[in-house]
């Protein structure tokens, strides 16, 4: 190989500012811009995968990123693409999917034995016996490996942005640039998104004539002569300068953003697009979209046809062009049409030594070409085909191909010539990228007749331009680009001045009708990624996958990386000549979003995480607070180290039972009810009557849904005859709150809903003397039970902070609820453990919190309730008002309480030594199942185990017993207790 | 916490202020308050309030106050210069057409102010808040970063800023999510 650094080869590339990475721990010497891919092609390394399934050696097809034959991977990142993988300093580059080495791949014997992994090979030999299938699996699975994961690698960090524009121009090539332009001049907010580093497409590297000027090289080798360039076509550099023109003009323009080296993924409806930017994943919100993306070359189906060193010809292009390499070896080109005589004039151009170009067809639609080749010494094999390619003794890279004449059936006959080169570009034609199209569900149609496609049924307000749309001169792809715009634009209503459609007429024929050499020994590879051969397609059809879907799922062809780029044409010409039909009639697989293998981390982005946190929650970690999530919430499970967690339950709870204890509430939900029908409302949603519930009185609150099931409860405080103050659970708020709106929405009640959960901060202040500490501080309102007793409310300042209070029993001694603005809750609380010292007060966590209710036997709906559970298994008969005519669940509630119950929760209780039920345990009847534990601890106060279950109707009764399965299938007896377990007469909460 | 008693409002974001090419500062101890209910609008214009012509939109009623639309008959009042007061705190009267809102204590506000805030703000929510979306004077009810959000743009002492208003028990959640996404821009 050698290095030009010229003008117009090697223009992506700075010959002074050379890097140094290595790959399989040989160091490789590249420049700046190179891609791994090239930089290795410009070391001679050739090789640079091994095939999926045989262990084929494989080197670039593309050179763009869309074959799968350049997957590499680096110390973090496996199956990044050798060809998109920008070269640099210290890299560490690996070769992937072999067994031993890259040059010496033990797999590789999986090739020789082919004819024994014929297409759907472990769909029929490992089916039987019965299960075998697990024991192959993993061996199958790690054979067919791509790269490895490192999993001790720290996620990288990404994130996802949104980008709105009118128009999205996805491809910046020369009908993109155009159309772009068109639409930004005329005021439209544009978006242009371009998968390599610099804008132009094939402007970059396709001369759309042959021409160029005298190349310099830097290398050691000899200049060439491609001085002696004709006179006809247009000259590299005069379609480079214009190239600077439309990208200089697009880079300045204030409408237009640039999207580089960023990857439209797919499209969803209303022109939604995916756009994937290094550790980015751009959320395209577009009003129209233009598809700019070009079209795939497609290759030439003979053996070998995937050795190291046959490239398609843009590639080659590529190589030599944009990165300036030029192979010091032979080139052949085998063109299926014109595009290809370019390359191999180019080529020639940059200093290579273009061998021979044999020709598929009888000649060359445009003679100028093939009569400028010939002056320049290359010779032509019209009519004829590669018939075979070989490798070199190492078996890594190409050495020579056999011609053989190709008649117009699609035959290959008698052989022509046999032609040393250790390059072979090949051009079978060029299939519109059409995935994104049809993604949105335009139909791809082929002309058997001309071998043209066509994408017909696009979406409003998508557009083609260019060889998506199946033009190809570069004229006729400018003004697709324009015309694309003004149909964008004039969707958008902008006003167009005169503007008129420019017509375009292209008739180049860019599409060999039958590119395939069938040969006797196979390996002619229709799927590089999967390593299909024609006959494994044919022999699909043969197996009866007659279907273009069917084939696809049996032989996998198309799923690789590449998503049937250049597989996708092959294979439905396979598919429709052995099935007797048209490609038209057989048709292309469905194209499906991703376009191209997308990290996972790209799709996660940043993990957001929302937390809420209370008030206090500083003044929680400041006391020791070990914290548990509540839902989004943070909460205080305990105060102190981890390791104490018992001991700090334990006397938590004692502190609540003995003195006072301090417990962050704030999570409550809180509803605010206010109008001239708030009163009615609340009779119609909650299932006890509340008309005339008395102002300053609280109640407690059950909500049923429609189906009868205990959907939430809380505390309803009525504040006025207009006004309510309604708590709910923590994660049932939000429930509650919207099925609220919604049944408001119905009743059309006169009533103000507001969800005031985050405006009001709460606290419960329990135990004997919780009286005291807030008589301690300044209180304008008599605290005695007399003026104050239980179930109140009240409204006071405290501390000089207006309080909502309510005399509340959840954990069974005396205490108060006191709700308040959420900025004052912190002096409040302040205040209250400054007056609470005297007394032995004591901050407690949700942990001793839900010991205490249950020691009071009070139930939590979502922990001791299911989706399932009705009023009467959870003894909330009490709860429900007799006379009222409605409320929401009320017509499921009596017909679900005329039927037996078939469960009901109990408490029960067993000895402090007995094994301790969890949450979950399933409670025997009989060897069968008929409940579970819902909540079990162990009472220090009581001195034993306590819990509530669902039980077996017949088993609810007190001093019933039931049997528990606890860890390790323990069974263990226990013994239902009526509940409250503690202070079964409420006296301590009514103090 | 003798301070904290002379003043005793508390911001989850403790007044923070971030400057840098986008600054961030904690508004929450501002004043506003709110109401809504049928009659809302004819009573408020009646005592003197200029209003939005519509829903979702912010005008500057005095020198120092917003007044932004949430809908027909919901209007908060955003006073960019007074601290809470305590007796704000107190619930305030209701007739039967108009309800006093609790925005003072439901709510965090973040001024956010740069000119890559849009650019900033794309990484959060999925509302188009650019310039040419998102005019001064325009209000968005969306999400940002997951949680709800009322963005408003609008003028302050001359300037082009973004308010940010998040329910105050994800105020620093939303802080963490402004600073990780405006880090890219210092």
């Amino acid at each position: 190989m050698k290095r030009v650094s010229t003008e117009h080869f090697g223009q992506w590339v700075n010959a002074d500012e050379k890097v140094r990475f290595t790959f399989e721990g040989n160091e490789i010497n590249g420049l700046a811009g190179d891609s791994v891919a090239s930089a290795l092609i410009a070391n001679n390394q050739w090789l640079q995968s091994r095939s999926f399934k045989y262990h084929r050696p494989r080197g670039p097809i593309t050179l763009c990123g869309h074959d799968a034959n350049t997957l590499v991977q680096t110390p973090t990142t496996p199956n990044l693409l050798a060809d998109h993988l920008r070269a640099e300093d210290h890299l560490a580059v690996s070769a992937q999917n072999y067994t031993g080495s890259l040059n010496f791949d033990l797999s590789r014997m999986l090739d020789w034995f082919g004819r024994f992994l014929p297409v759907g090979f472990y769909y029929k030999a490992f089916f039987k016996p019965r299960g075998i299938w697990a024991y192959w699996e993993p061996i199958v699975r790690k054979a067919a490996g791509l790269g490895v994961s490192n999993p001790k690698v720290k996620a990288p960090y990404n994130d996802k942005t949104y980008v709105f524009c009118d128009i999205a121009v996805v491809g910046a090539g020369p009908a993109g640039l155009n159309a772009a332009l068109h639409a930004a001049n005329s005021g439209a907010k544009v978006v242009l998104i371009e998968q390599e580093p610099h804008l132009g497409g094939s402007l970059n590297y396709h001369g759309f004539g042959y021409s160029s000027s005298p190349s310099t090289t830097t290398g050691s080798d000899e200049n060439s002569d491609a001085a002696t360039h004709s006179e006809m076509g247009e000259p590299f550099s005069t379609t480079a300068a214009q190239r600077n023109t439309l990208v200089k003009a697009v880079e300045a323009h204030p409408n237009i953003r640039i999207l580089r080296s960023a990857t439209c993924n797919a499209w969803f409806t209303d022109h939604y697009l995916p756009v994937l930017q290094g550790t980015r994943l751009i959320k395209l919100r577009a009003r129209q979209t233009i598809l700019a993306t070009g079209s795939s070359e497609q290759h030439v189906v003979f053996r070998n046809n995937d050795l190291p060193g046959v490239v398609m010809c843009s590639a080659l292009d590529r190589l030599t062009r944009l990165y300036g390499v030029i192979p010091s070896a032979p080139i052949v080109v085998l063109a299926g049409n014109d595009h290809a005589y370019r390359t191999a004039l180019s080529s020639h151009d940059g200093g290579a030594n273009v061998q021979a170009i044999v020709d598929l067809r009888d000649r060359c639609d445009d003679s100028a070409l093939s009569e400028e080749a010939h002056a320049r010494g290359i010779t032509l094999y019209a009519g004829c085909t590669v018939y075979e390619a070989s490798s070199s003794a190492t078996g890594h890279a190409l050495s020579k191909v056999t011609v053989h004449r190709f008649g117009s059936d699609g035959e290959a006959s008698e052989k022509a010539a046999t032609l040393d080169c250790g390059v072979l570009a090949m051009s079978a034609g060029f299939m519109p990228a059409y995935q994104l199209a049809c993604q949105a569900g335009a139909v791809l149609s082929y002309d058997d007749e001309t071998a043209q496609f066509q994408l017909s049924n696009l979406p409003a307000g998508m557009h083609l331009a260019g060889s998506v749309d199946s033009v190809f001169s570069l004229a006729s792809v400018e003004a697709s680009g324009r015309n694309a715009a003004r149909q964008a634009l004039r969707s958008l209503d902008v006003e167009l001045a005169a503007d008129e459609d420019e017509n375009i007429t292209c008739n180049e024929q860019v599409n060999h009708p039958w590119p395939f050499v069938k040969h006797p020994k196979g390996r002619e590879f229709v799927d590089f990624d999967e390593d299909l051969q024609i006959k494994d397609i044919v022999n699909a059809t043969r197996l009866g996958y007659r279907d273009i879907q069917l084939v696809k799922r049996f032989s996998t062809v198309g799923m690789g990386p590449s998503q049937g780029r250049h597989s996708a044409l092959p294979t439905a010409r396979l598919v429709a000549k052995a099935t007797n039909r048209s490609v038209n009639e057989t048709g292309v697989t469905t194209a499906r979003p991703p376009l191209t293998p997308e990290p996972l981390g790209l799709l996660a982005g940043r993990r957001f995480h929302p937390l809420r946190r209370t008030p206090l929650h500083d003044r929680h970690l400041d006391l020791g607070a070990q914290m548990m999530p509540a839902g989004n919430w943070q909460r205080p499970a305990f105060y102190g180290a981890q390791e104490q967690r018992a001991t700090a339950i334990q006397e938590e709870v004692n502190a609540v039972r003995t003195e006072v204890g301090i417990i962050d509430v704030s999570t409550l939900g809180g509803i605010e009810l206010r109008g001239p029908d708030a009163a009615e409302f609340m009779n119609r949603l909650y299932t006890f009557g509340f008309a005339k519930q008395p102002i300053g009185k609280t109640r407690y609150a059950v909500l049923t849904n429609e189906l009868g099931v205990v959907a939430d409860d809380g505390v309803a405080a009525r504040i006025g005859e207009n006004h309510y103050y309604v708590t709910a659970t923590t994660s049932g708020v939000d429930r509650v709150y919207r099925d609220m709106l919604k049944w408001n929405a119905q009743w059309r009640l006169d009533v103000d809903i507001a969800n005031v959960t985050s405006a009001f901060s709460a606290v419960n202040i329990a135990g004997p003397k919780s009286r005291d500490v807030l008589t301690a501080l300044a209180c304008d309102i008599t605290l005695e039970a007399d003026d104050f007793p239980y179930l109140a409310y009240r409204e006071a300042t405290l501390a000089g902070v207006p309080a909502r209070m309510m005399r509340v029993g959840f954990v069974g001694e005396l205490g108060y609820e006191l709700h308040v603005p959420s900025p004052y809750i912190g002096v409040l609380w302040d205040r209250l453990m400054e007056a609470g010292q005297a007394f032995g007060i004591r901050a407690f966590g949700v942990e001793a919190q839900r010991l205490l209710r249950l020691e009071k036997g009070h139930i939590i709906v979502g922990q001791d309730t299911d989706g399932m559970t009705q009023p009467d298994e959870v003894s909330l008969r009490w709860a429900i008002a007799k006379k009222k005519p409605f409320f929401v669940g009320a017509k499921s509630v009596e017909i679900l309480s005329k039927a037996p119950l078939e469960r009901k929760l109990v408490g029960f209780e067993l000895g402090a030594t007995a094994p301790q039920p969890k949450e979950g345990h399933l409670v025997i009847r009989d060897g069968d199942i008929v409940g579970s534990v819902t909540s079990c601890e162990y009472s220090p106060t009581l001195n034993k185990i306590i819990g509530l279950a669902y039980v077996h109707p017949a088993d609810s009764t007190s001093g019933a017993e039931v049997v528990i399965r606890t860890d390790n299938a323990v069974h263990v007896h226990a013994r239902v207790a009526d509940t409250p377990f503690y202070d079964p007469d409420n006296a301590r909460q009514a103090l | 916490m003798s301070e904290q008693r002379d003043n005793p409002f508390e911001s989850p974001l403790r007044g923070a202020t971030y400057e840098g090419a986008i600054s961030i500062k904690d508004f929450t101890n501002k004043r506003r308050w709110g109401f809504r209910g049928k009659d809302a609008a004819t009573t408020l214009r009646a005592e003197g309030w200029r209003l939005p012509d519509a829903p979702n939109q912010v005008v500057l009623a005095n020198e120092q106050t917003l007044v932004m639309a949430l809908s027909q008959r919901e209007f908060w009042f955003l006073d960019t210069r007074t601290e809470a007061l305590s007796e704000d705190a107190r619930d305030g009267a209701f007739t039967d057409g108009m309800y006093p809102l609790f925005c003072q204590n439901s709510h965090a506000w973040f001024v956010v102010n740069g000119y890559q805030t849009s650019e900033m703000m794309a990484k959060l929510c999925g509302v188009d808040l650019s310039c040419d979306a998102f005019k001064v004077g325009d209000v968005a009810q969306t999400q940002m970063a997951l949680i709800n959000c009322i963005v408003t743009r609008h003028e302050l002492d001359g300037e082009d800023v973004f308010s940010l208003l998040v329910d105050q028990s994800y105020a620093e959640y939303a802080l963490e999510a402004l600073l990780d996404a405006r880090a890219e821009y210092l």
